[in-house]
């Protein structure tokens, strides 16, 4: 027990808990309003899209590096499976049709990446760059695609919802969708996928060192590919599972949304140079960064201020973790010369 | 004894009993990567049981031999015979399966993951399991570290383990398959005295229980301890084998290099041509080390030895402004001085030149003649700070003449260079700036014999001219052949000095000292 | 130059022949003065980005927060100008703001060792929220006709003067990078910044400049906008931080660092305006294309470059 515990304070994920709970404390003293019941639904809420995404930042980065084109495979990939459910009269199939539509796609884009970052070993981030602008092109320029309302499944599904609070107090209600439960069962299936199969170990093996991971047998340039499809995949869901919950399809909402991710992963304990994270830090993380954006303001705080806040948590974030792996760096030093 | 120097063309017969007491027979295996040969005709035989060592300069193709063997590298020709079993193709997989087991230099670990994990996947990925089975897991980690009595604690993320540590999760990694024939490219490269001394008995113990082990090194005194046998490999090509007992000293540094030169460059001793103390450390303590006193005269060599982790790297670099000193003085000419970093030692005329030319010596994709004036922009550029492309290159191509780095162009990136080759490269660039004081650490690591003795011989040459170097070594034989005096240490503390006449005494008896610790001062 | 890098030579001719095969698809509207008077108003600004993110990258980083520190400096720039204050004090202060925000991102990356996407991630966000505090959120205009017609001024009647102003830095910033010790430095701190300290150069220092020179690169950006659209905004631009990089890349900066040269990158801005407006002149296709076409083009260059790479490395390794 005591092993876990000193393990377990070690880990990054185990500070930002502790900052989460101060804040949330602190937000509650402040407004009273932090565990009313429609603030905490708001907030899963917003957390829905950015977790999603935040898979695929996490996979790629343990194992690669940076992809900075999650937000527009969303786009383009969800605007294909409209189209294809209107043009196909599959809106009165189940919403599920027009998923893995979009999951088709999805994995098709993310092949794209996949191929062109395993064959040329280029760096992931400009590749993704490249590829961003690309898919933003072929949405806007080639398909000049425009708001849409969404065919009749959807809809539905994203009228459905999963717990309808009202805090008695305000009166404001606040409803957390379905997609809530996608956003689950990714998790789910991620955690399941990267902790018991040998392909979600061989993810972090690649991540740790590419050259032992081809010796000790794992099919390196295939999982490398393989993340990156899965990657399109997740985005195409993360990019559905916004529109059903703004209620219809806007082309331009999607790009922008990736360095706020990447910074909630890092906050979260994924390391830049690959190997390490994991999912629960991702989920804090993402937790952190929404709970100052949305709530802030019950601390007073002008929206004004918000960026600046973000920011200056991102710096400080990023400081502490990198001052941690150089300590950590010298601390090896040391252990060198005590077993001389 | 099978002898290629003296009779070139004639082959080895095979008798019949070689066949039953050969582990390992490779003949005549060629392989060349676009236009260069790597390897022209290689044969290796090891017998089952023995420790054979593979030896040779660098680029003598022994990492290529092995990594054909191991079903790496296809070979463009030739024959490889495992256990009596013709291999027309060999696979990494058909390797493992005949118990052929690799230990590369950087131990293939995963730094992120726990030593369970880096002992276990090998087997499970061999046996096409594709779920997570962690009782299992832990089950093979056990057995892994209890074939050579390693205690560790498993569930530990590798990279917070020691060097020493991850090499023997490598071994035990690589005994779990039953291994035959173990192959260890250079082992104890990172490796503490005490850290050698265990995986020799290991090595022995693994002897005993009929394992094969091929091991590569080019450290003499290593090879004669551990091996039965040896091959030597030049260019690609075989220049002899046989039983060690068969081998002397000389006789190696001529295999391995073709030459016959008097094995040390000679050296004057005569400590009254010395000059005056250039460089003086009072009490000087560090990171790594404490308590390190000595004085440096000019045209001295000062050799500071001892194993890795005896702070000896850690002394270099607080003399030169890379560590900052946590008590002590250092005195230059006689004055104290506070070096802050590497340019402050320069403006005082210490010039350092790393231990690690990789990481911390070259830009190598860079022109070599960026690297040699990188420490002289300030000299070489105008009040405004704007080079002369002239000036610079000119500088260049004299040092290049003058340490004699081959290469047809300085404009070429570094990393076109042959090792030792880019070690001139660092050392010449560490002289641009005239030091009063040289510092070198590791000055001939991987660097093939023949730079090796030019870089010997030039420090002497140095020296006659009145510059004032230190050499901090691990290597017993050079600390003997250019020092003129050495410190030892140990656990951060100068634990031994040896006089000049310590070292001019003959070659193995010095060498002995050396490692011994020295004798200690009153 | 006495030695043209054969990148630069590949730029130059794409440059090339894309101007003929614009001249000679839509003579009418493309070789026309206003035409290259409006490209080479625009590719200013975000010309002086691409080379402020390229000189980072070569340092082994990158800038993210570019665009963020150039409409910072708009808007403190136009706040003063808006209430009556003198036109050269804004012009001086917007600069002093862009050294300072250079000089921060140089501080995090080298002294606190964050890597650089991460800490420039963290400041473009900080910068743009102190540019929606300054400017409450709202646009900074009314900028007074004395400097907006800096925007419209052409030197000769013909040169619009914020394209002279880029090609001054150009060559100032070329000048830099090739031919001072401080050029040379950066570069090799961008190869082996371990090597560098070893070699005794101060990297942290070289750093802090290299960030520093990306901020004033920013910050007449920033000027240059402000004249040119009459007002500032927080959020303005936010896609020209992809562009920089990718203008950069395709200019031929290595994003590994260490390499790249500045005349490329602004060789490939002209290119890339050139394709823009290029494209605007046929109505029927949309200006996102643009983006379809950089980014074919930023992975076809990056292929192109690794495929001649290889072949030039293989060709040296076989000669010495």
């Amino acid at each position: 027990m005591n092993k876990f515990f000193k393990r377990m304070v070690k880990q990054t994920e185990f500070y930002v808990f502790l900052i989460i709970v101060v804040l949330s404390l602190v937000i509650q003293v402040r407004s009273g309003l932090f565990f009313a019941n429609n603030n905490i639904v708001d907030l899963l809420r917003s957390m829905i899209v950015p977790s999603m995404y935040a898979i695929c930042a996490l996979l790629a980065f343990v194992s690669t590096g940076p992809d900075v084109s999650f937000p527009l495979i969303a786009a383009l990939s969800s605007y294909l499976a409209l189209i294809v459910t209107n043009n196909l009269g599959l809106e009165d199939t189940s919403w599920f049709i027009t998923f893995i539509i979009g999951i088709f796609f999805g994995c098709i884009m993310g092949a794209l990446n996949g191929f062109i970052i395993v064959r040329y070993n280029f760096p992931s981030l400009i590749v993704t760059l490249g590829t961003s602008s690309l898919f933003s092109g072929i949405l806007l320029g080639a398909f000049e695609a425009e708001r849409m309302n969404l065919p009749k499944n959807l809809a539905a599904f994203g009228k459905a919802s999963l717990i309808t609070v009202k805090n008695a107090k305000s009166g404001l209600g606040s409803t957390l969708p379905m997609t809530f439960l996608l956003m689950i069962a990714l998790y789910i299936i991620a955690y399941l996928v990267l902790n018991k199969t040998m392909v979600g170990r061989g993810v972090y093996a690649v991540g740790g060192d590419e050259v032992s991971a081809e010796r000790a047998g794992f099919n390196v340039k295939g999982i490398r590919f393989g993340i990156f499809v899965v990657n399109g995949g997740i985005a195409a869901i993360a990019g559905l599972s916004y529109a059903v919950m703004s209620m219809r399809y806007l082309p331009t909402e999607y790009a922008g949304g990736e360095m706020i991710v990447i910074a909630a992963i890092i906050l979260g304990g994924t390391r830049m140079t690959g190997g390490i994270g994991t999912l629960k830090g991702c989920l804090l993380g993402t937790l952190l960064l929404t709970m100052v954006s949305n709530s802030l303001i019950l601390l007073g705080i002008s929206v004004y201020w918000q960026k600046v806040f973000i920011g200056a948590i991102i710096i400080i974030g990023t400081a502490v973790s990198a001052v941690q792996s150089h300590a950590g760096r010298k601390a090896k030093t040391r252990l060198k010369k005590e077993t001389a | 004894m099978v002898d290629y120097l003296r009779r070139p063309g004639e082959k080895e017969r095979h008798g019949d009993t070689m066949e039953n007491d050969n582990i390992l027979c490779v003949k005549g295996i060629k392989k060349s990567f676009g236009g260069v040969h790597a390897l022209r005709g290689v044969d290796l035989t090891i017998k089952r049981g023995e420790t054979h060592c593979l030896a040779g300069e660098n680029g003598c193709g022994k990492s290529t031999i092995i990594k054909v063997i191991s079903g790496f590298y296809k070979p463009d020709e030739g024959m490889i015979e495992v256990d009596g079993k013709e291999y027309p193709v060999m696979t990494p997989g058909s390797a493992i399966k005949e118990g052929i087991q690799v230990i590369y230099q950087d131990f293939s670990i995963f730094p992120n993951l726990t030593v369970i994990e880096n002992l276990a996947f090998n087997q499970v990925l061999a046996n096409k399991k594709k779920l997570v089975n962690k009782k299992e897991f832990r089950r093979i980690a056990k057995e892994a570290v209890k074939k050579i009595n390693f205690d560790v604690d498993l569930d530990a993320l590798v990279e917070t383990l020691p060097v020493a540590d991850k090499q023997l999760i490598a071994i035990s990694r690589a005994l779990l398959d039953n291994a035959k024939l173990i192959i260890m490219d250079e082992p104890t490269t990172a490796l503490t005295k005490k850290e050698i001394d265990r995986l020799f008995e290991i090595i022995t113990n693994l002897k005993e229980n009929g394992v094969t082990i091929l091991f590569v090194s080019h450290k003499l005194d290593e090879v004669f301890e551990i091996s039965d046998s040896i091959t030597i490999l030049r260019n690609g090509e075989n220049v002899i084998s046989c039983p060690t007992k068969e081998m002397t000293e000389e006789k190696f540094a001529y295999y391995m290099t073709g030459r016959h030169f008097d094995a040390q460059v000679k050296k004057e001793v005569n400590e009254e041509s010395r000059g005056n103390v250039v460089l003086e450390a009072r009490n000087l303590a560090a990171l790594g080390f404490e308590g390190v006193s000595f004085e440096l005269h000019q045209g001295e060599i000062l050799g500071i030895t001892g194993q890795l982790g005896s702070g000896r790297t850690e002394l270099s670099m607080a003399l030169c402004g890379l560590l900052k000193p946590t008590a002590g003085q250092i005195f230059v000419e006689g004055k104290e001085v506070h070096i802050r970093n590497v340019s402050e030692a320069q403006k005082l005329g210490i010039a350092l030149v790393p231990e690690d030319r990789l990481t911390e010596g070259l830009f190598l994709p860079q022109s070599i003649i960026k690297n040699i004036t990188v420490s002289r922009l300030d000299q070489l550029a105008n009040k405004f700070g704007i080079l002369s492309d002239k000036k610079v290159e000119e500088e260049s191509a004299q040092w290049v003449k003058e340490i004699g780095v081959v290469t047809k162009n300085h404009e070429f990136p570094v990393q076109t260079l042959s090792g030792g080759n880019q070690q001139k490269v660092v050392l010449a660039r560490g002289l641009a700036n005239h030091p009063k004081v040289l510092i070198l650490n590791g000055p001939t690591v991987g660097v093939d014999i023949g730079a090796k003795y030019d870089i010997h011989r030039l420090l002497r040459d140095l020296a006659a001219e009145g510059m004032a170097i230190i050499v901090v070594s691990d290597d017993a034989a050079e600390v003997v052949t250019t020092c003129d005096r050495a410190l030892v240490m140990q656990a951060g503390q100068v634990t031994g000095k040896l006089s000049a006449q310590d070292l001019s005494a003959d070659v193995l008896t010095a060498q002995a000292t050396v490692q011994e610790g020295g004798i200690i001062d009153e | 130059m006495r030695k043209m890098n054969s990148n630069i030579k590949r730029l130059l001719i794409i440059l090339v022949v894309f101007v003929v095969i614009a001249c000679a698809t839509r003579p009418s509207e493309f070789i026309k003065i206003g035409n290259f008077q409006t490209m080479a108003k625009q590719l200013s600004e975000y010309g002086l980005m691409a080379i402020g993110v390229g000189i980072c990258m070569i340092s082994g980083g990158i800038d993210l927060s570019t665009v963020y520190i150039a409409n910072l400096c708009g808007i403190l720039a136009g706040l003063m100008m808006q209430s009556g204050g003198s036109i050269p004090l804004a012009i001086l202060v917007a600069l002093i703001v862009g050294i300072i925000c250079g000089s921060f991102n140089g501080f995090l990356v080298s002294y606190l060792r964050i890597p650089a996407m991460l800490a420039t991630l963290g400041t473009y966000q900080l910068f743009m929220g102190i540019a929606i505090i300054a400017s409450k959120g709202s646009t900074v205009s009314g900028i007074p006709a004395e400097y907006t017609s800096f925007a419209t001024t052409a030197l000769f009647g013909y040169i619009p003067l914020s394209f002279v102003v880029f090609l001054l830095l150009v060559v100032v910033v070329t000048f830099i990078m090739s031919k001072t010790k401080f050029g040379t430095r950066v570069y090799l701190v961008g190869t082996n910044e371990k090597a560098a300290r070893f070699a005794g150069i101060h990297g942290n220092a070289v750093l802090i400049r290299t960030y520093m020179l990306s901020g004033i690169m920013s910050a007449v950006a920033g000027l240059l906008s402000l004249a040119r659209i009459n007002s500032a905004k927080a959020d303005f631009g936010s896609s020209y931080t992809m562009q920089c990089i990718l203008i950069a890349v395709l200019g031929g900066v290595n994003p590994n660092g260490g390499f790249g040269t500045i005349p490329g990158i602004a060789i490939a801005v002209v290119i890339l305006q050139m394709m823009s407006s290029y494209l605007n002149m046929f109505p029927g296709i949309s200006n996102y294309y643009r983006d379809l076409i950089w980014g074919a083009a930023l992975i076809g260059v990056l292929i192109m470059n690794f495929v001649l790479d290889r072949r030039r490395t293989q060709r040296l390794s076989k000669i010495s």
